[in-house]
């Protein structure tokens, strides 16, 4: 026999008949269905294969611990592999496939696995595949990869969208059944914000389930009625289809909504599923507890379930698990399984109860059998018989339907999240969450509270605790009276059922057995973490929800302690598993991260110039024109026009930093190590900035715009580093001094014009005059341009080493700005140019970027020796500066590198060794920072770290390139290729 | 100095020029004018009256907000010259200095009965009327872009991005606000 509709009865819809498929097979099942629920009210037992012997599974439970049930749900970018059966909602449409099988579910080779289990147990892999060591990635793993696992991913781009989102509360209550319906509804009459959060389409947890009465009505109605009223209050979020997955710092939770996994074809404006960060002022869990399996032979077997899922298929889903059905229960749980199948025309074949003392209040017709157990369940692909083992006799019941309950495990997991240990109750007989929590609190079964009159109230009493905490006043809901209520006594566990001759599963995902724990203890991996890692117990899907306290139980037996002892693996989100696409969020693909545009971006765009990404920026790399065919003719070109003429690069993504107050000067007299105190008004200054220990941190070049008001440049890398470094130093390290600081980066479009034709081209737009005398080398003022129409920065400084200019204006300017000076530069051959060519001019005279600054390079390093003041009482970085390591005479100094022979070249990157000496690191003198095709000087030049650099122009080394094997014959050489006098700065 | 004068027709260019904004009932998005966003800095620790920075803001409501310990923004829909910024820069003077950010920063308007469940897929604040009441601001991300944000009515709030990532957050809002402009 199999499972079957009942006529009557559930919440389901029977005049909503839902087509969906399984394993291609069309079915039906009603709206309200799971797709648990519908499967078996088709008749169908089977439903998957397992993890390792491939053995035949139905299901098991009906929630979140579903380890038999998992399907691959949808299809191409809408699959989703491993989703529960039992948490998955019916909807017209919907493709569900088995996994883990091949040819077919029904008959599956994989299964040939349980004919070697005797050789296959705990540790067999490991064990097994040591050697030959080179088989393992070649052979073994994938054989193993082919043989073993759950469902397979899509290979093709999820098409929908998620979101994330923040939600804050003062009460967050996680679960909406009894014990959390109370306590939303007490707080939410008492005015708080409240977030009910809860993993299933429906409110309502174990009532929906109920045949018990509450205040003269029926469970589910009672459910209908708390909603109906909490969705009236404003004050109240209601969030179903979430699951809450973890508890963070600060009483921050995490949960996933699953917005629209219940439907064929989501709407494209609407996420498929939303991740939750919900910040509670005090958050309840009312997250219930988890009935435990049995651990006796053949309890996998398709016709196996809980007890409790059964009494919700019965009653919610209206499916009878079979007509030969027996329990096994451990506690008075089991008798309300055995009413309420009676109630539906099913007499329970047996009752077998392990309690010799047990005195349910049952007066049903079933057969109970008192002090036994169900050693063994026989079946293939469907239950035909048990094995009920009392005082040594043993009894064959032929049965297609068995119920396990065997006590009830607190749903602790979340509480245990930021480091508390869950403890054992002797008393429960179950681990209890962590005494010591702060911001949060337990209701129902999860604090161990029995029935649902002591769920009701529990949920109601401590919401108003918790919202008194808060001084909010409430007062606790009630609900009437409760007829029919169970109230089950603590139960003793009972670990080890003896008699057992089948496999005996305690982790039904993973394959692991009674067995296995006693060969982990055997072999030395009895500890709880080791057994877990050895046995793969609690791991994967489930992480263990229904075979970690069995596990432990059992480990306890075979090790002769307590659990209390053996204690519990550690609780770590998530909860239950969270795809990636809820935590990418809407950040991938184009919006994988944000794009920071420059003001000229589209003035550059318009040239044809070609981007590149440096950080969030995108940067004008060169300006391609019609006929040249590699980048390096169109960087050329720009280079020597530069060099020749003129050019314009947009320079706007440099940091800048606008500095005010009375003591800026001082504020930056100790920023740098070079002086500052008395630049002038209306000059710039090249600044070195140090860190503490010595090293360059930064450098660029500050201005003095008024007596109290500096613009600071820095590098684009850096520049968010240094506004950083200047407020610390602003705000802890000098706070007595008055110096306010902004950043004005995205204020200013900023050009640099180099070239000889550069004073010629800007003279044309600017209205003061720009003659050397007039506007002399690093002067830096506010100009008038175009008669008055605009005002911006102009500054006389160089990367190029030429007659250079960078002009900043408004960056809602920059564009016209831009256009104008290429007009006004046309005639004299101006051309705009990127960040390549940018860069060859700079390698050209010598400058560094951080290529050179890397971070252990020190002032003297790079040249700047004489930037270190020696006469400034404090400066960042003083202190540390003179240590022997960083005057080491020894220590690696810029140098230029040129190839001997011009024809040759080599790479950034590249190692210096002495000439003729072996590549070996014993030998490296330093290397290539920079590199680049000069057409100034013909050839690739370079800049170099190397070892005494400074005093070993003109020497020959090998650059040796240790990736592609290359060797190059050099010279070290000054890292100034292009006028060392800097005479064109001053023309 | 040269004799070759260019004077072009020197525009201005907003930001956000392109993006039409996104109506419906439930949820308004749109570009402001490109005006004038004065970053006052005042002197770490110092409260400066808001009466004296409201004297020199153009009077609208919530022209001046809060921008962090000793700074304030003010802003206004009207582009100021630049001798108008001189003279409100010296009016600041001697309690605070002023930095014009009125072409680094763009301001977007986000309203409608929905703005809030729209700016909470971004943002980590309460924004609960209660928490975030009309008039209050705060630096804060949404998703990867820092913004200023300021409550400006019951559901209207103003939102000042930095003029490079302008473009980047106005997608992202749009995005955020997908479900509900589907009327």
């Amino acid at each position: 026999m199999t499972p079957y509709r009942l006529s009557a009865g559930g919440l389901i819809d029977r005049r909503a008949p839902l087509s969906f498929t399984f394993d291609g097979r069309p079915l039906t099942g009603f709206a309200g269905d799971s797709l648990a629920s519908a499967l078996l009210a088709n008749g169908r037992l089977l439903v998957g294969r397992s993890f390792k012997y491939h053995r035949p599974r139905g299901i098991l439970t009906a929630g979140a611990a579903e380890p038999n049930a998992l399907t691959t749900i949808g299809r191409e970018g809408r699959t989703e592999a491993n989703s529960r059966a039992t948490m998955q909602e019916l909807y017209a449409g919907l493709e569900a496939r088995s996994q883990s099988r091949w040819p077919s579910l029904a008959f599956d080779i994989g299964a040939l696995n349980g004919l070697f289990s005797p050789f296959l147990g705990a540790g067999f892999y490991y064990k097994t595949f040591m050697w030959p060591a080179p088989l393992w990635e070649k052979l073994y793993e994938p054989f193993i990869r082919k043989a073993a696992g759950l469902g397979t991913a899509a290979h093709v781009a999820d098409p929908d969208a998620y979101e994330k989102c923040w939600a804050h509360c003062d009460l967050l209550v996680i679960g909406a059944g009894p014990a959390g319906l109370s306590a939303a509804l007490t707080a939410g009459r008492a005015g708080a914000r409240v977030v009910l959060v809860d993993e299933h389409a429906a409110a309502g947890g174990t009532l929906l389930s109920e045949t018990a009465r509450i205040g003269g009505r029926s469970a589910p109605d009672v459910v209908t009625q708390t909603m109906a009223e909490l969705e009236t209050l404003a004050n109240v979020t209601i969030l179903l289809r979430t699951t809450a997955f973890g508890w963070y710092d600060g009483n921050v939770f995490g949960a996933v909504e699953r917005v629209q996994k219940h439907v064929r074809v989501p709407a494209v404006a609407r996420p498929v599923e939303r991740l939750w960060r919900i910040v509670a002022r005090k958050a309840l869990l009312a997250t219930g507890a988890e009935e435990r399996p049995l651990v006796f032979g053949g309890n996998d077997i398709p016709g196996v379930m809980m007890a409790v899922a059964m009494r919700t298929y019965l009653n919610r889903y209206g499916v009878a698990p079979g007509r030969q059905v027996a329990i096994f229960t451990t506690n008075d749980s089991g008798y309300a399984l055995a009413a309420d199948l009676e109630a539906q025309g099913i007499t329970p074949v047996a009752i077998v109860d392990s309690r010799e003392d047990a005195a349910p209040l049952y007066t049903g017709k079933a057969r109970i059998v008192k002090g036994a157990v169900v050693s063994d369940a026989q079946g293939g692909k469907a239950l035909s018989s048990i094995t009920v083992l009392r005082n040594g006799q043993t009894e064959t019941v032929k049965v297609d339907a068995l119920a396990m309950a065997g006590g009830f495990s607190p749903i602790i997991h979340l509480a245990c999240h930021r480091g508390g240990k869950p403890q054992w109750s002797d008393v429960q007989s179950a681990f209890l969450a962590p005494g010591d929590l702060i911001g949060l609190d337990l209701a129902g079964a999860v604090a161990t509270t029995a029935g649902i009159a002591a769920c009701l109230a529990d949920g109601a009493r401590k919401a108003a605790a918790l919202l008194d905490e808060m001084s909010i006043n409430a007062t606790p809901a009630s609900f009437g009276a409760v007829e029919g209520d169970i109230v089950s006594a603590p139960v003793r566990p009972l670990w080890t059922i003896p008699g057992v001759k089948g496999k005996a599963f305690v982790d039904f995902q993973n394959d692991v057995h009674r067995g296995d724990f006693d060969l982990a203890v055997q072999e030395g991996y009895g500890h709880v973490e080791l057994a877990k890692r050895y046995t793969t117990n609690g791991m994967a899907t489930d992480q263990g929800k229904l075979s970690n306290v069995n596990a432990i139980g059992l480990l306890a037996e075979a090790r002769g302690l307590s659990p209390a002892d053996v204690g519990t693996t550690t609780f770590r989100p998530f909860y239950t598993p969270v795809s990636f696409g809820a935590l990418a969020g809407p950040h991938h693909g184009h919006d994988f991260q944000p794009v920071r545009r420059s003001p000229l971006h589209d003035w550059a765009r318009r040239l044809g110039a070609t981007f590149v990404e440096t950080g969030l920026w995108y940067r004008s790399s060169f300006f391609p024109r019609a006929g040249e065919t590699t980048w390096r003719e169109s960087v050329d070109r720009e280079v020597l026009n530069v060099r020749a003429h003129a050019g314009l690069c947009d320079v706007s993504m440099l940091g800048k930093i606008e500095i005010c107050g009375h003591d800026a000067a001082e504020f930056l007299n100790r920023v740098y190590s070079n002086a500052f105190l008395k630049l002038p008004v209306g000059k710039a200054r090249y600044g070195l900035m140090l860190r503490e220990d010595g090293m360059i941190y930064d450098d660029g070049t500050t201005s003095r715009l008024s007596e109290h008001h500096y613009f600071m440049t820095t590098t684009t890398a850096y520049a968010a580093g240094v506004m950083n470094h200047l407020e610390f130093c602003a705000q802890v390290l000098w706070p007595d001094l008055d110096v306010r600081l902004a950043s004005s980066t995205d204020q200013w479009a900023q050009m640099a014009i180099a070239g000889p034709k550069a004073r010629l081209i800007l003279q044309a737009i600017v209205d003061e005059d720009l003659s050397n005398d007039a506007f002399p080398f690093l002067a830096a003022r506010e100009v008038s341009l175009f008669g008055g129409a605009l005002h911006g920065r102009l500054f006389r400084i160089s990367f190029s080493g030429e007659l250079a200019y960078e002009l900043a204006v408004p960056a809602s300017y920059g564009e016209s700005v831009a256009e104008a000076l290429m007009e006004a530069g046309a005639p004299h051959g101006i051309q705009p140019y990127g960040v390549e060519a940018l860069g060859v001019l700079r390698i050209e005279k010598g400058h560094v970027t951080h290529n050179e600054i890397n971070g252990t390079a020190t002032a003297a390093d790079l040249g700047f020796g004489k930037m270190v003041s020696a006469t400034k009482p404090d400066f960042i970085g003083k202190a540390m500066v003179g240590r022997p390591g960083l005057v080491d005479p020894d220590r690696a100094q810029l140098v230029g590198v040129l190839p001997l022979d011009p024809k040759t070249s080599f790479r950034t990157g590249s190692h210096i060794l002495a000439h003729d000496a072996a590549a070996t690191l014993e030998n490296d003198q330093g290397y290539v920072t920079s590199s680049a095709y000069s057409p100034h000087v013909g050839s690739t030049i370079g800049l170099a770290l190397v070892k005494r650099g400074a005093s070993r122009h003109g020497e020959t080394v090998t650059i040796w390139n240790g990736i592609r094997n290359e060797f190059t014959a050099g010279r070290l050489c000054d890292p100034v290729f292009v006028d060392p006098g800097n005479e064109k700065l001053h023309v | 100095m040269s004799d070759i004068r260019i004077t072009p027709h020197i525009t201005p260019r907003a930001a956000l020029q392109g993006c039409t904004r996104l109506v419906s009932r439930a949820i308004r998005l749109e570009a402001l004018p490109e005006g004038h966003i004065i970053h006052v800095l005042g002197k770490p620790g110092d409260t400066l009256p808001m009466a004296q920075l409201a004297a020199v803001s153009d009077g609208a409501p919530h022209a001046v907000r809060a921008a962090g310990p000793g700074q304030w923004f003010i802003v206004g829909d009207r582009a100021k010259t630049h001798f108008e910024l001189a003279d409100l820069f010296a009016a600041l003077q001697p309690e605070a200095f002023g930095v014009d950010q009125s072409a680094g920063r763009v301001r977007i308007r986000a309203s409608g009965p929905m703005v809030e469940r729209m700016l909470a897929k971004g943002m980590a604040a309460d924004l609960s009327l209660s928490r975030f009441p009309i008039g209050y601001a705060t630096t804060t991300l949404i998703g990867h872009i820092a913004a200023h944000v300021t409550r400006v009515g019951e559901d209207a709030f103003e939102i000042m991005v930095l003029r490079g990532f302008a473009q980047s957050l106005w997608d992202h809002l749009a995005r955020m606000s997908g479900e509900f402009l589907e009327d």
